[in-house]
């Protein structure tokens, strides 16, 4: 069990700092032989996570979401109501989904997220999180000058948009909707999916393009 | 506590590597992955998310700024065995235990697949406490939260905002890095950026929180 002592914690950290290098192939490979020789995993098992992340868990879900939300209203409305519950016609419920918000962009709102304290993420419907989603830059830059981060990612605001910035402080997990490109009408869900990338469900990108699919 | 971890409104940091979250999950380094798998499984009985947090929230200061993500959670799993007195800081010196077990029986694709969806854990619990606040309050902020771990960050401190969602009552995350679980009301509160930010901002943006009961006074 744990201590839950914070300052056994933080003794512990300063204890590997100094005895540990911190190359991390070599601190990864070292968990992982001791956990392995605690019993506390197999070594296959951990492959088998890395093949579900890889094959099964990943964005495609949530661009999914995405593009049955802009086909099927009653979706849409279950999905901005309670979008843990909406997945589920998926089965796509899992890790840090179940408090999921899904917040829809509109002709004067943008929406874009982040988690300031870490770098919290609905891994179950959009994989695993891109690295520049944890890194320091846009943890900081997010809350404070949204418009010039999304300049970085190219995203040009027209002149009546206010951003709206949601922080992930709880166990919430938001999934941004992004507005249904021109030009598609009569599309299936599949070829509108394909459409949808994952930085437009986090709000990073906001004009979808009906020729990318 | 008032950590390295608590960036959001620090200044001083550059553009965002836009182009280095391009890489699909198979294309992390092997390393990564392995980290990533490893946090996933039961290597740690008894630790709540929070005391993971908290644990990342505690890295040397300096490690915490210079090491990517699954550095710190590679790292923070070991402290995370170590404090559990799973294995000694010998054991990770010399990256073996002394008497070494067999691991249990491996899980399949199917099973790990099945295991996420199974991880949908609501972190909603009954509660007799009357929420104190409804939506479309103005609240304020606590300046002052004497806790180790808390989900209060410190850009938003002793500042109004006003109520747009109650979300029933939540696990306390403060309390539960203690390990004790203690249901609490949680919002969402919105900030104008120009409360955040001075008049320099957009006056029509805001930034919204999802902040617990015990983190607010009535405005």
């Amino acid at each position: 069990m744990p201590t839950f002592d914070s300052e056994n914690a933080a003794k512990l950290h300063r204890e590997l700092h100094t005895h540990l290098p911190s190359d991390p192939v070599l601190r990864v490979k070292t968990l992982e032989s001791l956990a392995v020789e605690r019993g506390l995993v197999a070594p296959e098992s951990l492959d088998a996570w890395i093949e579900a992340y890889s094959e099964h868990i990943g964005p495609k879900r949530g661009a999914h979401v995405v593009a049955r939300s802009w086909l099927d209203p009653g979706f849409r409305t279950r999905l901005l109501d309670d979008a843990a519950e909406a997945i589920k016609e998926f089965d796509y419920q899992g890790d840090a989904s179940a408090h999921l918000k899904a917040v829809e962009n509109t002709d004067t709102q943008h929406n874009m997220v982040v988690c300031t304290l870490c770098s919290c993420y609905p891994f179950s419907i959009l994989g695993m999180s891109p690295a520049w989603y944890k890194s320091t830059e846009y943890r900081a830059r997010a809350v404070r000058e949204p418009r010039k981060v999304l300049t970085e990612f190219g995203v040009a605001l027209p002149e009546d948009v206010s951003v709206r910035v949601w922080d992930s402080t709880a166990e919430l997990r938001y999934l941004v909707v992004p507005q249904r490109p021109s030009g598609t009408d009569g599309w299936s869900e599949e070829r509108l999916a394909a459409l949808v990338t994952r930085n437009s469900m986090i709000g990073t990108e906001r004009d979808l393009k009906a020729e990318a699919g | 506590m008032d950590g390295i971890h608590d960036l959001g409104g620090v200044e001083g940091f550059g553009p965002v590597p836009v182009k280095s979250g391009d890489k699909d999950f198979r294309d992390l380094e092997d390393w990564e992955k392995r980290a990533f798998a490893l946090n996933w499984s039961p290597i740690a009985p008894g630790s709540t998310i929070d005391w993971f947090r908290h644990g990342l929230e505690r890295m040397v200061p300096a490690d915490y700024l210079a090491f990517s993500y699954f550095q710190k959670w590679c790292t923070n799993d070991l402290i995370r065995m170590l404090d559990n007195g799973t294995i000694t800081l010998e054991d990770v010196k010399r990256g073996h235990v002394e008497n070494p077990i067999a691991p249990p029986p491996a899980m399949t694709v199917q099973d790990a697949v099945a295991d996420v969806a199974a991880s949908a854990f609501s972190f909603e619990r009954d509660t007799l406490q009357r929420p104190a606040f409804s939506v479309g309050d103005t609240v304020q902020a606590r300046r002052h939260i004497n806790a180790n771990h808390t989900r209060l960050p410190r850009y938003v401190r002793g500042l109004e905002g006003v109520v747009l969602a109650h979300h029933g009552a939540h696990v306390l995350p403060d309390r539960n890095a203690e390990g004790v679980e203690v249901p609490e009301h949680l919002y969402t509160v919105g900030f104008r950026a120009v409360t955040l930010w001075g008049e320099d901002s957009d006056p029509r943006d805001d930034v919204t929180l999802d902040l617990w009961e015990s983190y607010l006074v009535p405005a």
